[in-house]
This record gives structure tokens, C-alpha cells and sequence, in this order.
């Protein structure tokens, strides 16, 4: 069973996705792509996607940088590096293990 | 990220906040870009994307939660806080400061010289393995230093105890170190007092230490006759005197009229093995006056050893006991019959192996005592400084009563709050730490100079040592804590509604600020009782009749370095009567070494028909005109001649305890009596008593002979004149006489008396100055609780002035406040005191525990601060206006 805060995993994950398969993007770049990729299906709100953001700078999945936009503002890009994509293919094999696991379950009559 | 960033963001925390607040604000816009793009107004999309944002402030904590070390910055948060607090409240954060840096500071100078007398290893290789050896008893002989108490020891049982030592132990022998004249042989150069000592050539073998140049002594010296004229200089003489010069091994010193070759400099740190005496030169004792090495009677010197690995102190004391007592037998079984008194000493004498960590210290035996007892006086004055703050702080925090309560009421953990509070108990006693160790740095050499003789000076390396340093840091966190903790759990008490009321509900804190107050008063009392207890035993010291009348008197040492013996006697007598023929001069005499300076001559008397005495008593050698110059009456018969010399039956003046000991009446003259080495003695004057050793003992019994042509002697002369003019004269005459006789030193008779009290005028003064302090900050504390009790009772008061109270019954309300705490502190502190003169009872001079005198005048003393303290507040106390006080809530 993945862990009791398996939203925050399956966060992360989602995360890590968008930023292996999309490279360097800001924060919203990422939420938009959640909500593009699934479809409207998944909607991520500002208050869990920034702390896990941070959350995941700290544990050294992600780097982060400051750049200059277009109107001189300061955007903050992030990046997946190795220790993250590793924590991907980690994190994506369990994943696809539960859910195989449940799927069994709710066809077994 | 790592922790390391997240303690820098701890101290950043303004930088993190801006950039979180970026990259939402970054967000924000891109979010209302785009829902413009979907063809909302500007404005509108601003809106919606705020509100779809969510709770920016919420976010930016829990952000930021995450990014910085949150305890580091809540401390650093409190500190900034504290730190404005402070400022806000100058004249509360100044007094609090400065008198709590002030009893860190005298803590921390009194722990410096604690460690630098007492216990600090000598700076040589495994100072552990290092032995002292000592005897129980000290039977006086003939040659005996007063000053020298452990140096017991001479040259043959020396030998005696090494050869029993065998492979257990290496000991050495070292002489006490002196003052000597030293001078470079080149011609015309000055010459400079130097501290030298001898000591046996493994003595620096057995204690480790290497040369830093040339090399230190060998067994080469070891041959006598004809020993190698070779000294080995200290580190610190060869860097002051000769700059470090690599060239000065084979160079000659002149010393005391010898000339010797220098032959080494020992390494840098070493400088004897006696804490408080820096020797300069060492001398291999081959060197010495030939006859130690078959005297068993000349002990002047004290033995260090090192003891062999796997052998321990109680192994080696078994081996050398039955060595040490043949000794005793033989040197029993010679000479003249002694009296029973000296054999059971004799038979009961046992050498003990004491630990030599520290080295040989005449220091510490002297100073142990005082310096505890001084460093107890000064715990006593942290711990008045102590509830001084608390008490402060508590009735300070009364007036932020209500912001606590808010605080509390707004959530707040009683930890966080307390946490805040101590953080600034701990910034103000950091503050008072740093005030503290400059202090110390001060006051410490300042006390050594109180108790360093001119003569005889005490040298203690009080450098910045990490112990010192650990125990100041240790110290202020243990008064932060002490005064905080109390005051800190008071103020976050968890009753918020009472303090946001403005009701009077705090009588708990009132009582611990009493309680506070009482130590304060208690221990204060204890100093001040302490005080005029030493205060009152120096000035019983100073009143004694010494027999003579020092003032006016100089006391030079002249010396010759033409050493021929039958000129000396003749130079001396023209020096002195040429002096005494000076203007201004109204007397000069000779003598052998100056009263008060420690050495004396000590022999048995045997008086006919009777056994030889137990005691030994004082032979001084002076020249005609001692007792006019020093103005020591003359009872009866006459003073002595430059016709008396040494030939039996020797004239003698005795002195009245002399003759009332030993022949029981005052009527001797023409009596006859011997030495124990039995040159017979003719009484042919008496004189007055006087003191001659130091002001302590009664009486002595004195004999007064003639003088024997002196290498060095010293020059009484009574004059009007100060001891530099007198100088000077004397120098001149002495010049005029040629043949080299010329003033070593200098120094008042007063002077001489003064340096055998120093202990006890320093406790006086240092135990005054702590009373003192102790009895303002006590004060101060009172004064600051009664007005705080005051404020908390203007209504009170008010109402009952208007109900037609007195005066003096208004004063009557506030002061009876007042007694309870200062009886039950003076009841405390007197106990205490009791305490405190018993174990200081050695130091103090005619001076009982519970003096009567001393505990009067401690209590007036008390009484009056207390009146003053309590005075002022009930004065304000009955000055209420009961219409104002009624008035204001």
C-alpha cells in the first residue's frame, strides 16, 4: 500500500511528469499542464502545489532558479534533476503496481 | 536544499519572504493574463485569480515552514525583541548590567588566581606522575627559613632517600628560590635583581624539561670538589635581558660576585616549579655553600620526584619510610641530649609522598584559605546580584502584564512565552558576562599586586586561559537561569483574564519578590558581618605595640664585594657612625638580617643547672646604638660595644621575656647561661620586649649579641627625611669609603611590619569593598520591592487617608512590610556569618565568631540602609493624595 499521504505522493509524481516530459517550467506552467494533460480531470489549487514544491527542493528532486520574464519580473523555474527522475521511475512503479492491485480487486466477482 | 540552507534562511528570513511573495505575485499575474486572454476585464480577472489563489498568507507560512530552521528563527526573533526591550527601558537594562557584570567580573578574577595558585598542573609532561615529599612534623634546626615551611629536607638524607627510591622513583632537589644580584661581565654593566635557585643537576631530568638552547644541567656537574661554574637561564630572562640571543651560550654572568658560564636556556613555558615565583637562573647545587653536603642539620631545600610507571605514591612512601627513619635515629643518637619533647616528635616524624600536580607551593599553603573563603564571599555577592534581577524583573513585569495576557489568550504555549522571557534574562547576563571578563581582566592582576611583597614579589600567569574563559560563560548561564526561570514562570501564568482586568490578583508575585529580598538581605548581611569581622581583626593588628617605633625608620642592606673579611667589620662600623653623623640622621645602627623579614636565628638556650630548653629561641646579631636608633628602651645595663665580640663569655642583651622564661626574675645582669652548641653568654644589659618575627605571636624571647663581620647586613636609620633621601646619603658615604660597600635595598620599617599583615589588610580591604557592594545592591533590591508593594497599594493607602489614617500610621503599614523580610534575612545571614568567621578563624587576630562588637556594628549598619530603603518609599507611601489615588484606576 503506498503511504497514508498517498494525495501528496501521487502529487509529486504528477509533478515530476510534467517536468521530465514538458523540461523547465514555472509553477503555473505545471498546474496548467496537470489540468491540461488530465483533461480537467485533476485540478491542482496554489495551496498544496507551492509547499510541495518546496517540499520536494528540499528533499533534492527538483532545483530551482530565478530567471527574468519578459515584463523584468523574477520568475522562479524549476527542474527535475537524476535523484528526481530516479524518484520518478520509483514512485511511477508503485503507483502502477496499486493500481493494478486494485483494479484485481474490483473485478474479482 | 539542505539544512545548511535552511539555517541561512533562519537568518534571511526577510530575503525568503520577498521571494515566496515573487513567485506567487509571478503567478498571480500569469493566472489573470490568462484569464484576460478569456475576455474578462482586467480588474476582474485580477479578482478571480486572487480568489482562486487562495489564502496567500497561509500559503506563505507554510512555505516557509518549510524552507527555514523554525527554532533558530524564533530565537533570533526573541533576541532582536529582548534586545528592543532593553533599549526601550535604559535606566532598568543599565543598573541590571552593571551590577550583574560587576559580581561576574569579581567571580571571575577571584576563579582566575584560583586556578592560577591552586590548580593548574605545571606546565611539564604527565604532571600526574610527579611527587612532593613531606615530613608530618617540622622540628626547627639552626638554619631555618620561616618562610620555607615544606622545605624540610637536606642534602644527605636526600642521598639517602634516593639510593632507597632505587628504580621506583628519580627525586631531585631543589632550593627555595631567591633574590640574587646578577650583572653581564661586561665592564660598567648595571646590575638587576634576578630570582635564582639551585637545584640538583637531574632535577630537570626528572621533571621533563628540554632545553631550547644549549643544554641543561648533566651529571658533569655532579663532581665536587671543583664543580663547573655553570648556570642554565629561563626562557623568559633569556628573551627580556639578552633578546633572544643565540649566541649567549659560553657568555659569563656575574652573580653575587661569582662568575659563571651560561651553559643553556631551558625551553619556553618553564620557569621553576613554583607557581607565583618566575626563576631566572639556576644554579646546579655543587654550587652551594659546601657545607650542606654533610650537615644533616642545614634543611632548606624540598624534594620532587617522578615516579616510574606501574609505581604508585603508597609503594614509594613504604620504601623510603624505614630509609627516612634511620636518618631520624642517627641524627638522634649525635650531639647533645635532647629533650623528650623533641624525641617523640622525632619518633612520631613520617615522610609522606604527596602528589606533585601542581609543583612545590610555599603559595598555596599560604593562600588556600583566603582565597576559598574570598571566593565564597564572591558567590555570595553573585547570588545577592541574582535575586536583585529577579526581583527587578518581577515587579517589571507587571507593567507588560497585559500584553502577556493577550498573548496568552491569543494562543500562545506557556514554553514559547518563557522561552522569550529567559531569552532576555540570557541576553542580559551575556552582556553582564562580556562587561564581567574585562573586568576580571583588571582586577585580577590588581589583587595579586595587593598581596605581592616589593621585596619578595609574587608573579602569576594570568593569561586568557580556555578554563577561566568556560567558567565565566558557565557562570552567566547559570545567573541567567537563576534570576530568570522564577520570574519567567510568573509572568506566562495562564490567567490571562485576571491581568487584562487590571486587578490587583498578583499577591503570589509579591511573595516571591519577598522571598527574593530576603536572600538578598541575608546574604548581605552575612558579607557585612564578614567584613568588620576582618575589618575590626586588621585594626587589632595595626594597634599592637611592637615594642619599637618603626615609623621614620629606613632599612638598608648594604653589601661589599671586596671580600676581605677583616676590613668588613671596620667598614661597617664607619658606615654606621658616619650615617648617624649625617644632618637630619637622629640615629643609625647595624644589624644582621631586617626584622620581619622571615629568617631568624634559632638555637636552644641551656641556663645552669637546668636541662637544655624545649624551645628555640631568637639570636640576633646587632651593633651598638640598636636600641636608641629604634628606640627599644634599655632597662637596666648597658648597651653593647664595638669592643664586644665573639670571644666567651659573649655579651649578651636579653630581652624581659627572655630572662622572666628562663631565670623567672627581671634581675640577670651578670648571669651566665649557653647555646646548645655551648658558647656561654653573658648577660650584661636588659631591654624592653619587642616583636621581632611578626605581630602575631606574643613576645619573644630575645637575644641581642654582638655583630661578626657581615658580607651583607642591614642599616637602621631613624630620620626625619623620607627613604629616598636617606638612600641617597648613605650611597654617598658609602662611596666616599671606597673599598665597594654599597645599598642593595631599600625600604621602610612600616613597610616591612605592613608586608607580614598583607593577608590580612587584603581580606580587609577585598572583604570590605564585597560587603560594601553587597549592602547597595541589598538595598537597592529593598528599595525597589517596597515602592513596587507601594504603587500596588495606592488605593489602599488613598482610602485610608481619606478615612482619617496618620502619618505615621501610613508609615507604619509600609514599614511593617518591610521588618519581616529583613528580621528573617538578618536571622539567616548571622547564622551564616557564624559560619563563615569559624572556618576563616586562622586569619583572623583576636577576633571571636560571634563578636559582640563586630555583629553591633553590622546590625546598625543594616538597620540604617534598611531605615533609608524603606524611608523613601513610605514617605511616598504617606504622601498619596487619597483624592488623587482614588481618582486614577
Amino acid at each position: 500500500m503506498p503511504s497514508s499521504n498517498s494525495v501528496q505522493t501521487a502529487l509529486d509524481m504528477l509533478v515530476l511528469t510534467v517536468l521530465s516530459r514538458r523540461g523547465p517550467s514555472h509553477g503555473y506552467g505545471i498546474a496548467n499542464a496537470i489540468q491540461e494533460w488530465s483533461q480537467e480531470a485533476l485540478r491542482v489549487d496554489e495551496g498544496s502545489l507551492y509547499p510541495a514544491l518546496h517540499r520536494m527542493e528540499e528533499a533534492g528532486w527538483i532545483t530551482a532558479e530565478w530567471a527574468v520574464t519578459e515584463n523584468k519580473r523574477r520568475a522562479r523555474i524549476y527542474r527535475i534533476n537524476a535523484s528526481g527522475t530516479k524518484h520518478l521511475k520509483l514512485e511511477t512503479d508503485r503507483w502502477s503496481d496499486f493500481c493494478g492491485g486494485v483494479a484485481r480487486v474490483l473485478r474479482h466477482a | 536544499m539542505s539544512w545548511i540552507t535552511r539555517l541561512k534562511n533562519a537568518f534571511y528570513s526577510r530575503s525568503l519572504d520577498r521571494d515566496l511573495a515573487d513567485e506567487h505575485r509571478d503567478h498571480l499575474e500569469r493566472r489573470a493574463n490568462h484569464l484576460c486572454g478569456q475576455g474578462m476585464t482586467a480588474e476582474e480577472a485580477q479578482r478571480r485569480a486572487a480568489a482562486m489563489f487562495g489564502n496567500t498568507a497561509a500559503l506563505r507560512e507554510r512555505s516557509r515552514d518549510v524552507r527555514l530552521c523554525v527554532t533558530l528563527e524564533a530565537t533570533l526573533q526573541d533576541t532582536r525583541y529582548a534586545m528592543r526591550g532593553l533599549l526601550r527601558k535604559p535606566v532598568f537594562a543599565f543598573t541590571a548590567v552593571i551590577s550583574l557584570s560587576l559580581a561576574i567580573g569579581a567571580n571571575t578574577a577571584i576563579y582566575s588566581i584560583v586556578d592560577a595558585v591552586l590548580l593548574r598542573p605545571l606546565p611539564v609532561p604527565q604532571p600526574d606522575r610527579l611527587i612532593a615529599l613531606s615530613t608530618t612534623h617540622h622540628p626547627q634546626s639552626a638554619v631555618n627559613s620561616a618562610s620555607d615551611e615544606g622545605a624540610t629536607f637536606s642534602y644527605p638524607l636526600y642521598e639517602q632517600l634516593s639510593a632507597a627510591a632505587g628504580a621506583s622513583a628519580r627525586l631531585a632537589l631543589l632550593g627555595s628560590p631567591n633574590r640574587v644580584e646578577a650583572q653581564t661581565s661586561d665592564s660598567g654593566a648595571p646590575r638587576e635583581e634576578v630570582v635564582g635557585q639551585y637545584l640538583s643537576p637531574n632535577a630537570f631530568d626528572v621533571l621533563s624539561v628540554t632545553p631550547a638552547l644549549g643544554r641543561l644541567f648533566s651529571p658533569a656537574e655532579d663532581r665536587f670538589p671543583s664543580p663547573r661554574e655553570v648556570v642554565v637561564l629561563s626562557h623568559d630572562y633569556w628573551q627580556r635581558r639578552f633578546g633572544a640571543d643565540p649566541s649567549i651560550i659560553g657568555r659569563n654572568l656575574v652573580i653575587s660576585g661569582r662568575t659563571y658560564s651560561i651553559v643553556g636556556v631551558a625551553r619556553a613555558g618553564f620557569s621553576g616549579d613554583e607557581p607565583g615565583k618566575f626563576v631566572d637562573v639556576w644554579f646546579p647545587i655543587t654550587l652551594f655553600d659546601p657545607s650542606i653536603f654533610i650537615n644533616p642539620d642545614i634543611r632548606i631545600f624540598h624534594l620532587l620526584g617522578r615516579l616510574e610507571p606501574a609505581v604508585t605514591r603508597q609503594q614509594l612512601a613504604a620504601r623510603l619510610q624505614p630509609a627516612f627513619h634511620n636518618h631520624l635515629l642517627a641524627r638522634m643518637g649525635e650531639g647533645t641530649p635532647t629533650p623528650t619533647a623533641s624525641q617523640t616528635q622525632f619518633r612520631d616524624t613520617k615522610l609522606l609522598v604527596n602528589s606533585g600536580f601542581s609543583g612545590n607551593s610555599s603559595l598555596r599553603r599560604v593562600f588556600s584559605r583566603p582565597l576559598w573563603i574570598l571566593a565564597g564571599v564572591a558567590a555570595c555577592i553573585l547570588l545577592i546580584a541574582c535575586a536583585n534581577l529577579a526581583s527587578l524583573l518581577l515587579a517589571r513585569s507587571t507593567a507588560g502584564s497585559s500584553e502577556m495576557a493577550l498573548r496568552i489568550s491569543l494562543g500562545t504555549g506557556r514554553m514559547r512565552l518563557m522561552r522569550q522571557l529567559l531569552t532576555e534574562s540570557l541576553l542580559i547576563s551575556l552582556l553582564a558576562g562580556v562587561g564581567g571578563w574585562f573586568l576580571s581582566r583588571a582586577v585580577a592582576p590588581a589583587l595579586v599586586t595587593l598581596v605581592s611583597r616589593q621585596l619578595d614579589p609574587i608573579r602569576l600567569d594570568l593569561a586568557n586561559d580556555a578554563r577561566v574563559l568556560i567558567f565565566c560563560i558557565l557562570i552567566c548561564a547559570f545567573s541567567a537561569l537563576f534570576f530568570g526561570a522564577l520570574p519567567a514562570w510568573e509572568a506566562s501564568n495562564p490567567r490571562p483574564m485576571l491581568a487584562l482586568r487590571h486587578a490587583p490578583g498578583h499577591s503570589g508575585r509579591l511573595r516571591t519578590g519577598r522571598f527574593f529580598v530576603g536572600i538578598q538581605v541575608a546574604f548581605a548581611f552575612c558579607l557585612v558581618i564578614g567584613g568588620a569581622g576582618f575589618l575590626l581583626s586588621l585594626h587589632k593588628l595595626d594597634a599592637i605595640d611592637t615594642g619599637f617605633d618603626p615609623k621614620g625608620v629606613t632599612v638598608l642592606t648594604l653589601t661589599d664585594d671586596a671580600i676581605q673579611r677583616d676590613r668588613q667589620f671596620a667598614l661597617m662600623q664607619q658606615i654606621q657612625i658616619r650615617a648617624a653623623a649625617l644632618p637630619n640622621i637622629q640615629g643609625a645602627s647595624a644589624a644582621w638580617l631586617p626584622l620581619f623579614s622571615g629568617s631568624r636565628r634559632a638555637q636552644r638556650v641551656i641556663v645552669p643547672g637546668k636541662q637544655m630548653s624545649a624551645r628555640e629561641e631568637t639570636f640576633y646579631r646587632v651593633a651598638p646604638g640598636y636600641f636608641a636608633t629604634l628606640r627599644t628602651p634599655l632597662l637596666s645595663g648597658r648597651d653593647l660595644s664595638f669592643q664586644d665580640n665573639d670571644n666567651e663569655p659573649v655579651a649578651s642583651v636579653v630581652n624581659r621575656a627572655f630572662a622572666r622564661r628562663y631565670f623567672g626574675t627581671e634581675s640577670v645582669l651578670g648571669l651566665q647561661f649557653q647555646r646548645d652548641d655551648g658558647v656561654r653568654h653573658q648577660i650584661v644589659g636588659i631591654a624592653a620586649d619587642s616583636r621581632y618575627t611578626d605581630l602575631r605571636s606574643g613576645a619573644e624571647a630575645i637575644v641581642y649579641m654582638p655583630m661578626k663581620p657581615p658580607r651583607a647586613f642591614t642599616l637602621y636609620v631613624r630620620s626625619s627625611l623620607n627613604a629616598a633621601s636617606v638612600l641617597k646619603m648613605v650611597q654617598r658615604e658609602a662611596n666616599a669609603l671606597g673599598s665597594g660597600l654599597r645599598v642593595r635595598d631599600t625600604i621602610t620599617l612600616d613597610a616591612l611590619i605592613g608586608n607580614t599583615i598583607l593577608m590580612e589588610r587584603f581580606l580587609g580591604a577585598v572583604s570590605g569593598a564585597f560587603a560594601l557592594l553587597g549592602l547597595v545592591l541589598a538595598g537597592v533590591g529593598l528599595f525597589g520591592l517596597l515602592n513596587y508593594s507601594v504603587e500596588r497599594r495606592t488605593k489602599e493607602i488613598g482610602v485610608r487617608t481619606a478615612l482619617g489614617a496618620r502619618r505615621s500610621s501610613i508609615y507604619s503599614l509600609v514599614l511593617k512590610d518591610l521588618t519581616g523580610m529583613v528580621v528573617a534575612g538578618a536571622i539567616v545571614g548571622l547564622a551564616g556569618s557564624v559560619v563563615l568567621l569559624r572556618v576563616a578563624q586562622a586569619l583572623l587576630f583576636d577576633v571571636q565568631p560571634a563578636d559582640p562588637i563586630v555583629i553591633g556594628a553590622a546590625t546598625v549598619v543594616l538597620m540604617l540602609v534598611t531605615l533609608i530603603a524603606g524611608g523613601l518609599p513610605a514617605r511616598r507611601a504617606a504622601a498619596i493624595d487619597p483624592i488623587v489615588s482614588l481618582r486614577q484606576e
